[in-house]
């Protein structure tokens, strides 16, 4: 047996663990004890990530659909026919008929790849990957007010601050490591404060807990600083020292009326006054927050207001503060900074930007598409009226992870042509024309950038199984095959031009990475060190930017037709849409099936007991589950996770979206609940 | 041939060499990244041993691998066939603490007295165990509180104490003996010189110790009930259900079956590691769960190891390695758990004595004279009313725990499972 260090392929705390390998196969898993944040823990799913590797449903060989049936084929025949289709409606219909979703999953030499195929081949700019659907709010948001919008600090640095903001992430279930660095700060008489709409684990050891209506963050936002203000909390010098647009932000504040934290939020006015206080008059405070906050039409303005706090008080800039959006998917903040987005090439660098596309049109020998992209949601809704007419899938499940699954399904099956590459055959899979066989991260190099912008590595432990290939080989195979030679020997040849083009990669090469835990960017030299807190000293921006936000109401609210509020999330035992955590059988064992959380008393009503079957209707569809009777969700509030394709909650969400981020409302909408007889 | 040898320390990669040229050799080796692992070792030339750290994960890991195939099965023409996988390579463990020894020994008494379990038996006796007492324990290392360690005085079939510049070789087995005798030429016998010296090395090994943990007491207030229950539903805010408590422990061994399908028609029956810590670990067919709530899943971890182990096999499952005091996620650790309920025990004594008394009166061992004559003489003495009950030749330690694993109710098919 051997063992083969490597990044964990669920969240994005990026830890580290060794795959131990016996004959060619994966047989188990330990965590690191010296990495800094595995600390020789990982949690339930790192401890059984193994498993899913040698699982029998994995896609071995290509499939092709032949009378409507998906059948075995060669790579020869799959490549060539997506070679052909592509060009073919990319000849007839334009570039701009064509769309691409590239993967979180996937390294981040593979999304480089793609957002390069898609740009250099398809000529367009249509690529985008889930993080629209979870932080674009905060790439738009955190963008605007600090420069950059990744985690300003380090998940190490939690461990040191004196008082610590949790809103919209259950942080313990979602990422634990983070949370286990939140008790370890409360280890040291650290104060915490949570706010959110369900009574999450967190709240029982806070020493504030505020629970507001679902959708309503910028009240108790714009509270807590109409309080810290009157009460002159705030950090004066480092606001004129540091930020701008300052004046206008005051006064529209002086405008809100305080009395709407209560009846709007549903707060007790005291309890936020306690929570400023506490916020605001420490040196050292945090601000950790997530999914809650970004996955509603108001996301880019919750973010905003998240930044505005942080700024008033003084707490960005410097060590153990900072504002922590807490990125889901393992390499989500990678896939960003690649820019498999349809506006920045890799480092957000702006297409739009001349001279950028400048830049990369001499390394890349072929003149760029100026258009600006469609989003993954438009792109979506683009399908249905034919706007775009063919699809590259690279690892991601949108029938099942969008909202609406009735309107994604519709969309997707109106595609002329679609191509998937994934380990399994997944919902949208199924749909394809096309299904490659990719390999696992246990079957590739490359890196991974954890939510903390440290870019670590992701190493090979065995051959792919059966024929499959890594992702970064199918896009070279491919593109070769389209006019356009793609022949690198290895991910650490993609990355070297990574590096080249990409000042915040600058000085990430993969023989850097390998005698310490990763690189933090910006790391714009060989001989730079990386940066653990971004800001120091100053904004990436220059100076940090007060927007004024106003309150907006979600899209759906209950009434007497639909008179719950639904929200819908992940649990801790699966990932996303179960194609991975599912088939692994502890965790499949202990979170079998899908399930609505809902108040006792709401239980009591409608004469449904723990355990029974509830009718889940929404205007958009219904889904039948399991009640699970609990304290965690108010009344006349359900929760329900979106793992579990038998019961999509994703039938019952909406699809109306932020109008900036163009992130979907997943965290709201209205439903009714039936007894199942 | 005596059974204290010498090997000079210039000697011992020799010695593992061969070794690993006969045997496979797992060793705790410090890898590239820093990680210190018990690792199969077939070259001795590139490897950094390391007997200073103690291992990431305990060496049982190789006795109860996290993921295992009991047997093969195969569907042909409407029936199916069965092949057993039997684990049979002869295995030299080097570079064991005393206390992952120790939970070696514990294992062999679950894997030996109730059901045979052969998967366990034959790994183990295909295995040699090597042992190296440890003269600087580690920060939370408590093996002397828990008699585990830091040396053995038998048990072992080889035990290296380092001299410094030499080991000092004490012969334990017949496997052991077996070892060195094939080669001899490495060793010399040892002088009371050297016997002084490891006595002195353990003295002051002994002396180092960060942590004093009383196992005995917590255990004693476990079995008389003594326990504040609200200390669980406290754990359960921070426990996050990880699992890695049980997993980095060297004495935990619960598993769990299922059979995994390879194609249509063939696939294995697999056992993985389990967790008590999970959700799933006690659910019964049917979907109840006796353990449902995370507290009444943590009580029973410490319950098991030091309560229930104390009764079936005389001594806490606990062995004091102080791996789950590093990992776990909110601090839920032996160390602290002892150490609070020795405090909080105190506070709770008297209301306890009468839940306890009650307890025992319901289930008929004793009468209510008998309780009401305990409670006054335990009022004078001050004595907790299970050892009162004890010292008084009422009831014995076996029938008070009886009882009270009765009360709690605790399934017998989760007993059997782990
Ligand atoms: S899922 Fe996240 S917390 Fe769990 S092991 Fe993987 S990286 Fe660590
Ligand atoms: S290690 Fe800690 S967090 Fe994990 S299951 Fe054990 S007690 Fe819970
Ligand atoms: S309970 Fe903790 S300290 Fe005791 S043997 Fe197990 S892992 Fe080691």
């Amino acid at each position: 047996m051997h063992r083969v260090l490597t990044t964990c392929c669920f969240c994005a705390c990026g830890c580290n663990l060794y795959l131990e390998v016996e004959d060619g196969k994966v047989v188990g898993v330990i965590p690191s004890k010296q990495h800094p944040i595995a600390r020789g823990n990982l949690c339930v799913k790192g401890w059984n990530i193994f498993e899913f590797v040698h699982h029998k449903d994995r896609l071995r060989y290509p499939l092709i659909r032949k009378n409507g049936r998906l059948e075995e084929a060669n790579w020869e025949d799959a490549l060539g026919l997506i070679a052909r289709r592509l060009s073919e409606i990319k000849e007839k219909h334009g570039p701009e008929s064509l769309g691409v979703f590239s993967s979180a999953k996937c390294t981040n030499e593979e999304n480089y790849l793609l957002m390069k195929f898609t740009r250099t081949v398809l000529k367009t700019n249509n690529i985008d990957h889930c993080a629209r659907l979870c932080h674009s709010p905060s790439v738009i948001g955190l963008g605007n007010a600090f420069g950059s919008s990744a985690m300003t600090n380090s998940i190490a640095e939690l461990a040191g601050a004196e008082v610590i903001l949790v809103t919209g992430s259950n942080t313990t279930e979602q990422h634990p490591q983070i949370a286990r660095f939140i008790f370890d700060a409360l280890e040291r008489k650290a104060k915490l404060i949570v706010v959110d709409p369900r009574r999450i684990a967190l709240s029982k050891v806070a020493n504030v807990y505020l629970q507001p209506r679902l959708g309503t963050d910028i009240i108790w936002l714009n509270g807590m600083m109409k309080i810290i203000m009157e009460e002159g909390l705030h950090d004066d010098s480092f606001v004129s020292m540091r930020t701008e647009n300052f004046q206008a932000f005051t006064k529209h504040l002086e405008q809100f009326d305080l009395e709407q934290v209560e009846s709007i939020c549903g707060i007790p006015l005291e309890g936020l006054r306690q929570a400023a206080r506490m916020y605001a008059s420490v040196k050292r405070a945090v601000i950790i927050y997530s999914m809650g906050i970004t996955q509603h039409v108001s996301g880019t303005d919750n973010v905003q207001s998240i930044a505005n706090l942080a700024m008033l008080t003084g707490h960005v800039e410097q060590e153990f503060t900072g504002v922590g959006p807490l990125r889901g998917q393992n390499n989500v903040q990678g896939a960003c900074d690649m820019g498999a987005l349809p506006t920045t090439l890799s480092g957000y660098q702006n297409v739009a930007d001349a001279g950028v596309r400048k830049k990369f049109e001499r390394v890349w020998k072929c003149e760029l598409p100026v258009a600006p992209g469609m989003t993954g949601t438009d792109m979506v809704h683009g399908a249905l009226d034919k706007k775009i007419r063919a699809m590259f899938i690279m690892g991601e499940n949108p029938v099942l992870s969008h909202p609406d699954v009735k309107t994604t399904r519709n969309a997707i099956e109106r595609l002329d042509f679609l191509a998937v590459s994934d380990i399994f055959l997944t919902e949208t899979a199924e749909l394809a024309d096309v299904v490659l066989p990719a390999a696992s991260f246990a079957e590739k190099d490359g890196t991974f950038t954890s939510t903390e912008r440290r870019v670590q590595r992701v190493r090979q432990a065995i051959p792919p199984i059966g024929s499959c290939k890594a992702d970064w080989q199918i896009i070279c195979e491919l593109s070769s095959r389209m006019a356009y030679l793609m022949d690198y020997e290895s991910p650490a040849e993609i990355m070297e031009e990574i590096a080249m083009l990409t000042p915040i990669y600058g000085g990430i090469y993969h023989g850097r990475l390998e005698n310490r835990w990763g690189l933090f960017w910006p790391c714009p030299s060989r001989d730079h060190p990386g940066t653990p807190f971004l800001h120091k000293g100053s904004f990436a921006r220059g100076k940090g930017h007060f927007e004024c936000v106003d309150y907006r109401p979600p899209a759906e609210i209950p009434d007497d037709e639909y008179p719950f509020y639904l929200t819908t999330g992940r649990i801790y035992q699966h990932w996303h849409t179960g194609s991975i955590s599912r088939r692994i059988t502890m965790l499949s064992r202990d979170e079998p099936d899908a399930f609505v959380e809902m108040n006792p008393v709401d239980g009591r009503r409608l004469g449904v007991r723990d355990g029974k079957p509830v009718r889940v209707i929404s205007r958009r569809g219904e889904i039948t589950v399991g009640a699970r009777l609990t304290e965690a969700v108010p009344e006349k509030m359900v929760f329900i996770p979106f793992h579990f394709h038998e019961a999509p909650a994703n039938i019952l969400t909406h699809d109306k979206c932020d109008p900036i981020a163009r992130i979907p409302e997943f965290k709201v909408c209205a439903v009714r609940l039936e007894k199942v007889q | 041939m005596p059974d204290e040898l010498i090997l000079n320390k210039e000697h011992l990669t020799s010695f593992l060499r061969k070794i690993a040229r006969e045997h496979r050799l797992i060793a705790p080796v410090k890898n590239r990244y820093g990680d210190t692992l018990f690792e199969e070792v077939s070259c001795l030339d590139d490897i950094s041993l390391d007997l200073e750290s103690r291992p990431a994960m305990p060496p049982t890991h190789f006795l109860l691998p996290q993921d295992e195939t009991l047997f093969r099965y195969k569907r042909e023409d409407g029936q199916y066939y069965f092949s057993e996988v039997l684990p049979e390579v002869s295995t030299v463990l080097f570079g064991l603490r005393s206390c992952d020894l120790w939970a070696i020994f514990l294992l062999d008494m679950v894997f030996e007295q109730d059901f045979k379990d052969p998967f366990y038996l034959n790994r183990r006796s295909n295995t040699i165990l090597i042992n190296n007492p440890c003269l600087e324990p580690m920060k939370n290392c408590f093996c002397k509180s828990a008699g585990s360690g830091p040396f053995l005085t038998e048990g072992y079939d080889l035990q290296f104490t380092d001299l410094g510049d030499r080991f000092l070789v004490e012969i334990g087995r017949p496997k052991g003996k077996a070892l060195v005798e094939k080669w001899d030429y490495f060793f010399v016998p040892a002088t009371n010189k050297d016997k002084n010296k490891q006595y002195e090395a353990i003295l002051e090994a002994e002396s180092r110790f960060q942590q004093v943990v009383d196992l005995n007491t917590a255990s004693l207030r476990f079995i008389n009930n003594e326990v504040d229950e609200t200390l669980w539903e406290e754990l359960a805010t921070r426990c996050q259900g990880c699992g890695a408590c049980t997993y980095v422990c060297p004495t935990c061994h619960c598993f769990n079956i299922a059979d995994r399908p390879i194609s249509e028609t063939e696939g294995e029956r697999i056992r993985t590691k389990d967790s008590c810590a999970l959700p799933g670990f006690t659910r019964l067919a049917g979907g109840h769960n006796p353990r449902q709530k995370r507290s009444q899943r943590i009580r029973r971890r410490f319950y098991h190891k030091l309560a229930f182990a104390k009764e079936k096999y005389h001594r806490s499952s606990c062995v004091g390695c102080g791996r789950c005091v590093e990992v776990c996620f909110g601090h839920v650790d032996m160390i602290r758990v002892v150490e609070t309920i020795c405090e909080k025990a105190e506070k709770r004594s008297s209301a306890a004595s009468l839940q306890l008394g009650e307890i025992l009166v319901n289930t008929g061992l004793i009468s209510s004279e008998e309780l009401k004559t305990a409670l006054e003489k335990q009022a004078t003495t001050g004595k907790p009313l299970g050892t009162q009950f004890i010292d008084d030749g009422l009831l014995t330690r076996d029938e008070i725990g009886r009882a009270l694993w009765h009360q709690m109710n605790i399934p017998s098919t989760a007993e059997t499972a782990d």
